[in-house]
């Protein structure tokens, strides 16, 4: 078995691209389409200023998305105009192929004469299977390393032969391989950076084998980096040099937006947010004519969660009653300018796993606003005249979580829950409330990953520490050990439907709708579609400038 | 006699710094979530939280942390950022410079934007002139440094298409562009400093021309420049001067924002992060020099008082 996607995914995959080469006109990928691509030129790009460099001692996107532009993963996700956002295709980066000879066992063989960064201490040395091994014996046993979970399913790494990979997983583990591709984690690292450095921190160590290597890191200014004449795919990068700047004001931002400084959009995967795209949208059609833009749904969802392990919201109706309380278009209406869309417990925007809400069965009822149904439950539980709560939540600095608070308290209010806000300091929640030491409820947002597994898992399993609002329902405990040791894409796709369906009956978590995002990039790069998740390096692999 | 008072003054603020260091040690760990925490945030695994907090020294009593680090400081090391691992000082060492330039010419702009229009607003009290310069200041006061600094980076950016200078150029790279990156920057942040000196200003002058010297030096015959800035002026300067020092706290409060509109790798940015991810020693080691510059300053002030009043006698 060389990929977990089913002939129906791969055609499914091919319909994506179908659709965006009929979209293509409007989105300028016309230009791309027939076009010999160029080599040179400069990308000007928003980005963040990383903590540091070491991948391993920070979950920090500012950190990972850079080492997207530096350096290479086992597996990939197939980016570019013929993968429409929210779709997750595999493909090998550094692994030419891979095949799962049982359940638990995974081979990768590698391309040979892969070469690192021509940078001391590696100087362009040959890539091998120890530097594989290397890369996930650490990742697991960094202590600082609070992405290792993610490979917690993983028994050990053993080198066959220079060029080959044998991965031995504890059990069956069928999001395994997306782990291996998430550019959140596992981009493999040389072990001379780290016997030198003692870790990775500094801007030194960023040794890869990626399209680009750092030439420059100023601190709080920006990075620089430059091609890496000797990436294994020849030809590629087509794009001489990544220029990035960092900027923590939002006016600043789009201001420099707007006078073209940035190539794309200054927010996550190159986005605008949808309330400054309204404000600018008129001066972009005459400042920057060309600019492309791209609509599709965001996977950062939020979601009010509570202790379900006691009265009242160990009652079904009174869950039910806070679903029906929750005018999702309103929320919509006033932090997104009317557009988003419906999260069941997977988001909508991971299309791939998502179940349509009218789809939920019994659950989907509870997606309508209907405060004098709400009412009548919280009647029925014998809470008629409402009860006292407290809604905890961080801010994140973001004026639209204050806002989707303060119209959830509101809507509470409604129908007579009378939620006392607490508002925590960003540590003070994390290490608190995120962690489900709570009074009665809280509100929040999710770690935008990029498979169901991660949405589902910790939430919902018995233990889990991210089991935010305490669920212990075997139903679900079966179904989630179930889905991850589901091969079969088709079935595992409706175990996960089965998950959401029951997850909408329970209301468990009531799911705050997502944003559209906006993507937004310039007219004279070419060959480029945005996709959801960290990997900007991959998504500017194949395209190039037209200017 | 002035060395007395200067050596009674440095000893008087040996105790300041200690409390100040009191205050910067304990509070920033009085805030729920440390820097371990942050770090792992919701993905702690297994002992990690406690690995790490033991892997960083910060599951050592507060006392022992405390004692370790006033003696490093006592060296001359203010620690190793628990995030970066680079040492504090090499950090202040890289941003120190930008914010004291970018504070030091806020202040010059204030005082020389101030001074003039407060001795004109006094001279020509209650005539249009007045009005306007005290409208100006009511204003200067109430909008937000920060407000302004959006206006004049995202308007010209609607209307032509552009902005002024965004980023950082090192002064190695071009001694010009580096000065220049700060003079709007530092405009913007001293208009509010320069609004509070202004009406001060005017205040003390007004109350000064109302002297019986001034009276005299009037009936004298001498010219109205002379009666102002040589005998009225100086004197009416010695509380502005005090304000001064106060000025520099908030400037340097200030300092936070406007650099990141501006995108200037000052101390006020490298703060503010180090706060939201616990950062200990940065945090300790920013606020101690802050609250060291800001004692030195006012030190100064008062030194300045015997240049500005010869009366004022150092005992």
């Amino acid at each position: 078995m060389g990929h977990d996607l089913s002939r129906r995914d791969l055609l499914k995959a091919g319909g994506g691209a179908f659709a965006a080469a009929a979209i293509g006109p409007h989105l300028g990928l016309h230009g791309a389409i027939g076009q010999t691509p160029k080599r040179g030129g400069t990308i000007s790009l928003r980005l963040w200023d990383p903590p540091h460099f070491d991948p391993h001692l920070t979950i920090s996107y500012k950190t990972n998305i850079l080492y997207t532009f530096t350096h290479s993963r086992l597996l990939k996700y197939k980016a570019g105009p013929g993968v429409s956002p929210g779709s997750f295709i595999l493909e090998g980066d550094l692994a030419e192929s891979w095949s799962q000879p049982n359940e638990t066992t995974y081979i990768f063989k590698l391309r040979k004469g892969v070469r690192w960064h021509a940078k001391p201490p590696v100087n362009g040395r040959e890539l091998t299977a120890d530097d594989v091994k290397y890369t996930f014996d650490r990742f697991v046993s960094e202590k600082g390393n609070a992405y290792r979970s993610m490979m917690a399913a993983l028994d050990k790494v053993e080198v066959v032969d220079k060029y080959t990979v044998k991965m031995t997983l504890k059990e069956p583990y069928v999001w395994f391989l997306d782990m291996v591709a998430n550019p959140m984690a596992l981009a493999i690292i040389a072990r001379e950076a780290v016997e030198k450095l003692g870790d990775l921190k500094k801007p030194e160590a960023v040794i890869g084998t990626g399209p680009w290597m750092l030439d420059g890191y100023r601190p709080n200014v920006g990075l620089t980096f430059v091609r890496n004449p000797s990436y294994f795919v020849p030809g590629l990068p087509y794009i001489d040099k990544v220029e990035v700047t960092v900027d923590e004001d939002n006016a600043s931002r789009m201001a420099a937006f707007i006078a073209g400084k940035y190539d794309l959009g200054w927010e996550a995967s190159g986005t605008i947010n949808r309330v400054d795209w309204v404000q600018i949208k008129d001066t972009l059609k005459q400042r920057r004519p060309k600019l492309q833009s791209l609509e599709f749904a965001s996977n950062q969802m939020s979601h009010i969660y509570m202790r379900t392990d006691k009265p009242p919201f160990n009652d079904v109706r009174v869950r039910r009653a806070i679903s029906l309380a929750f005018n999702r278009q309103g929320l919509l209406d006033a932090v997104a300018e009317g557009v988003g869309v419906l999260n069941p417990a997977v988001p909508a925007a991971l299309k791939d796993w998502a179940i349509p809400v009218d789809q939920l069965g019994e659950g989907a009822q509870y997606y309508k606003f209907d405060p004098a149904r709400a009412k009548k439950l919280l009647a029925e539980a014998s809470y008629a005249n409402g009860f006292p709560a407290t809604l905890s939540y961080a801010t994140y600095g973001s004026t639209i979580q204050v806002d989707s608070v303060q119209l959830l308290l509101k809507y509470l209010k409604d129908i007579g829950i009378d939620a006392k806000p607490i508002q925590q300091e960003y540590g003070a929640y994390i290490s608190t409330t995120f962690y489900g030491k709570y009074e009665s409820m809280a509100f929040g947002p999710q770690t935008p990953f990029l498979d169901p597994d991660n949405y589902l898992f910790g939430p919902y399993m018995p233990n889990e520490l991210k089991n935010q609002s305490h669920v212990n329902d075997p139903v679900l405990g079966d179904l989630m050990i179930r889905q991850r040791r589901t091969a079969d894409v088709a079935k595992r796709r409706e175990v996960l439907h089965e998950i959401q369906r029951h997850a909408a009956n329970q209301q468990y978590y009531v799911y705050a709708p997502s944003g559209v995002y906006i993507g937004v990039w310039d007219g004279a790069l070419k060959n480029y579609v945005p996709n959801l998740g960290y990997d900007w390096g991959g998504r500017l692999l194949a395209a190039w400038l037209d200017r | 006699m002035l060395r007395r008072y200067l050596l009674k003054r440095l000893v008087v603020a040996i105790p300041s710094l200690i409390i100040a260091s009191l205050i910067v040690f304990t509070l920033p760990r009085l805030l729920p979530g440390d820097a371990v925490q942050l770090m792992l945030e919701e993905k702690a695994y297994g002992k990690d939280v406690d690995d790490l907090r033991h892997k960083l020294g910060l599951d050592r009593p507060i006392y022992i942390q405390y004692f370790a680090w006033v003696g490093n400081v006592l060296t001359g090391n203010l620690g190793e950022s628990l995030w970066t691992k680079r040492t504090v000082t090499e950090e202040l060492g890289m941003r120190l410079p930008i914010t004291l330039l970018l504070g030091g010419l806020a202040i010059c702009f204030a005082i020389v934007i101030a001074i003039p229009i407060g001795v004109l607003s006094a001279v020509r009290a209650d005539t249009m002139r007045d009005y306007v310069a005290r409208s100006a200041a009511i204003i200067g006061l109430s909008v937000p440094s920060f407000w302004i600094a959006t206006l004049v980076i995202v308007l010209p950016a609607i209307w032509w298409g552009w902005t002024p200078h965004l980023g950082f150029t090192e002064f190695s790279k071009s001694p010009g562009a580096h000065v220049l990156q700060f003079i709007l920057p530092a405009l913007i942040l001293g208009i509010a400093s320069a609004a509070g000196i202004m009406r001060l200003t005017r205040a003390m002058l007004l109350e000064v021309l109302r002297q019986d010297y001034v009276r005299t030096a009037w009936a004298k015959g001498l010219r109205e420049g002379v009666v102002v800035l040589k005998h009225s002026l100086k004197n009416a300067l010695i509380p502005v001067v005090t304000i001064l020092g106060i000025q520099l706290a908030q400037i340097f409060s200030g300092t936070v924002i406007i650099e990141s509109i501006f995108q200037l790798p000052g101390m006020g940015r490298f703060l503010f992060d180090a706060i939201l991810q616990r950062d200990y020693p940065v945090i300790q080691g920013i606020n101690l020099l802050v609250v060291s510059i800001i004692v030195l300053m006012n030190l100064l002030v008062d030194l300045l008082y015997a240049v500005l009043d010869p009366r004022i006698r150092y005992s």
